[in-house]
């Protein structure tokens, strides 16, 4: 492990990465300002002593803002990474290791998947569905909660395959055949050997994802599709500054857009590194395309 | 040949199975389009007669079956919400989009192979450390963003571009192209970073090939070793850029967006915020098809390339 956090590459992602979770996990006790306080009297302010990085055409602190709007970014990132990994190791952890008919069927529904575009269908869905609040029973989850599941859905294909083609090479492997003349039972073999063998890369991919995922939400928030104003997010906070770029007030847009991109350079470079230590043959490899 | 068959019927039988689902998705949907047209004080009567109206009182299965024959003869229907054909609307703004497309796919080949293969040649060496960098913040900006800064950069001090606006070819080819520089560069960056990136493993891994070593040991020029190994690095490079076409259609709307361009993302988001559902349903439908349309060409690009991969 040591090895790792020696390359700089890898440290600054990790710097990047704690700083962006830590953001969201203490914005009610770090931000200096309520992130929703109107103040016209000071709207449009540039970043001063009192406001670091300016306020915006309410005269709400940008920088509070910016720390409150770390969570809905990751909490899509997360929590859609989440579904993905947990759908994608169910099916391609079973399909490589029972095979068969279920391996057809399992494999075939996820190159299905993998044939829907993403960013269209978030669109779509929330459009579809609509922008707002979504009740389910007794909770009330935000508009971000379709995005998650959607996104969720749609990230099972490349998590399956990774894990799946670990399980082929892993089922096969001597170890696992001393096991079962050992007379363990299959799903023990299936859990306790395999699984934890073919894990590496699907932390791997699953921390690229996350960068997907922040990146899906701040556009989908651009356009009106994902958090709902007044709430901070970093793409309605870009989607607010957009008037600004021909009057000059550049921290308006500068720092939420900084936010967003040195958030996903640390997940990128996290992934990269992990990549590096855990999964060497594929060090070289591609990025995740969306 | 078979093979080839084979693939193109799985890509139809996908987009049926995508029809099917945005189909259900459109129709179970809790608010009717004749309550969006008519208004939450219409009576159960005037609904009726436009459902009526616009067939939508027919089973399910046989909207479905209306449907999809219209699409197979590119009859994508009327809007319910203002009766405006959808083909219409669909034939005005896919153009748009597909141009913004081609020009950023063009700038994103022309920047990332050359980047890529130089890197590779070079390695460890200070070209690829900064193409490394290149690739590393290329893949982390959000596309929506880099549009701002353009603009803000661009248009708005240097003013050497538009702001925004969609300049058809009929008005003058500088200027048409003018106005889709920016929105092509915005939205091609992320794919010079993807493609780049697999450009310097693909003939990083040739490099070291027994082939290479050979050439070498024979005396080749180093010419003619350079297009050995560029023309063995092709196959990888080329699946990745043909699925990125598919891909930047779905960003290009939020690009689209951010520069004010009339392309189908004008369709699709207004269709959206007027629920207009059947809209809704045939652009995403097109987007997708397309989509698989890209994915299908790397395959058989690939098949192609690399014959001792196919199955």
């Amino acid at each position: 492990m040591k090895a790792l956090w020696r390359r700089p590459e890898a440290c600054i992602g990790l710097i990047l990465v704690l700083g962006a979770v830590l953001m969201a996990l203490l914005a009610p006790w770090i931000a200096p300002y309520d992130p929703l306080a109107i103040d016209l009297a000071r709207k449009l302010m540039p970043p001063s002593a009192a406001h670091w990085m300016g306020t915006d055409q309410n005269g709400r602190d940008i920088l509070s803002r910016i720390i409150w709007g770390a969570r809905p970014s990751l909490t899509v990132g997360v929590l859609a990474v989440t579904i993905g990994v947990l759908g994608g190791v169910a099916i391609g952890l079973s399909a490589g290791y029972v095979r068969g008919l279920w391996e057809q069927a399992a494999m075939r529904t996820v190159d299905g998947l993998a044939s829907i575009p993403m960013l269209i269908w978030a669109i779509a869905v929330v459009g579809i569905v609509g922008v707002g609040p979504l009740p389910i029973g007794p909770w009330t989850l935000p508009n971000e909660s379709k995005i998650i599941l959607l996104v969720g859905i749609l990230y099972i294909p490349p998590l399956a395959r990774v894990t799946y083609g670990g399980a082929l090479v892993e089922s096969n492997a001597d170890y696992v055949r001393a096991r079962r003349m050992q007379g363990a039972s299959r799903l023990a073999i299936m859990f306790g050997d395999v699984l934890p063998n073919c894990l590496s890369p699907v932390i791997v991919q699953a921390t690229l994802l996350i960068a997907v995922g922040i990146v899906v939400e701040a556009s989908l928030s651009f356009v009106g599709l994902g958090v709902e104003p007044p709430n901070p997010s970093w793409g309605g906070m870009l989607s607010d500054a957009r008037k600004y770029i021909f009057s000059g007030e550049w921290w308006t847009y500068v720092f939420p857009g900084l936010a967003i991109s040195l958030s996903v350079i640390g997940f990128n470079l996290l992934g990269d590194a992990l990549r590096e230590f855990l999964d060497p043959r594929r060090a070289a490899g591609i990025s995740v395309v969306a | 040949m078979w093979a080839i068959g084979g693939r193109i019927a799985g890509s139809l039988a996908t987009l049926l199975a995508v029809s099917i689902v945005l189909f259900v998705l459109v129709h179970t949907i809790p608010v009717s389009p004749a309550r969006v047209v008519l208004g939450i004080d219409a009576s159960e009567a005037d609904i009726a007669e436009f459902d009526r109206d616009h067939g939508l009182d027919k089973p399910l299965w046989q909207q479905y079956a209306a449907w999809i024959g219209g699409v197979a003869k590119g009859d994508f229907g009327k809007s319910v919400i203002d009766e405006t054909s959808i083909s219409r609307q669909i034939a005005d703004t896919f153009p748009v989009t597909f141009e913004l497309v081609l020009l950023a796919f063009l700038f994103a080949l022309a920047v990332a192979i050359p980047l890529g293969a130089i890197s590779a040649l070079y390695g460890g060496q200070t070209i690829d450390h900064l193409a490394r960098i290149v690739s590393v913040v290329g893949v982390s900006i959000p596309g929506f963003w880099l549009g701002l800064i353009l603009i803000a950069w661009g248009a708005v001090s240097l003013g050497w571009f538009p702001a925004g606006g969609y300049v058809p070819w009929r008005a003058g080819a500088l200027a048409h192209l003018q106005s889709l520089a920016l929105p092509a560069i915005a939205l091609g960056l992320y794919y010079v970073a993807i493609i780049s990136r697999m450009t310097r493993s693909s003939v990083a891994d040739v490099l070291l090939a027994d082939h290479v070593r050979v050439s070498r040991a024979m005396g080749l020029s180093r010419r003619r070793i350079l297009t050995y190994v560029l023309k063995n690095a092709l196959p990888p490079v080329v699946t990745v850029s043909a699925m990125s076409f598919g891909y930047m259609f779905g960003w290009a709307l939020i690009i689209e967006q951010v520069f004010n361009i009339a392309g189908m993302s004008r369709a699709l988001l207004s269709a959206i915020f007027r629920r207009d559902y059947l809209m809704i349903e045939n652009v995403v439908l097109v987007i997708t098809a397309v989509f698989l349309a890209a994915n299908l060409i790397a395959d058989l690009l690939y098949a192609w390339l690399d014959p001792r991969l196919s199955r």
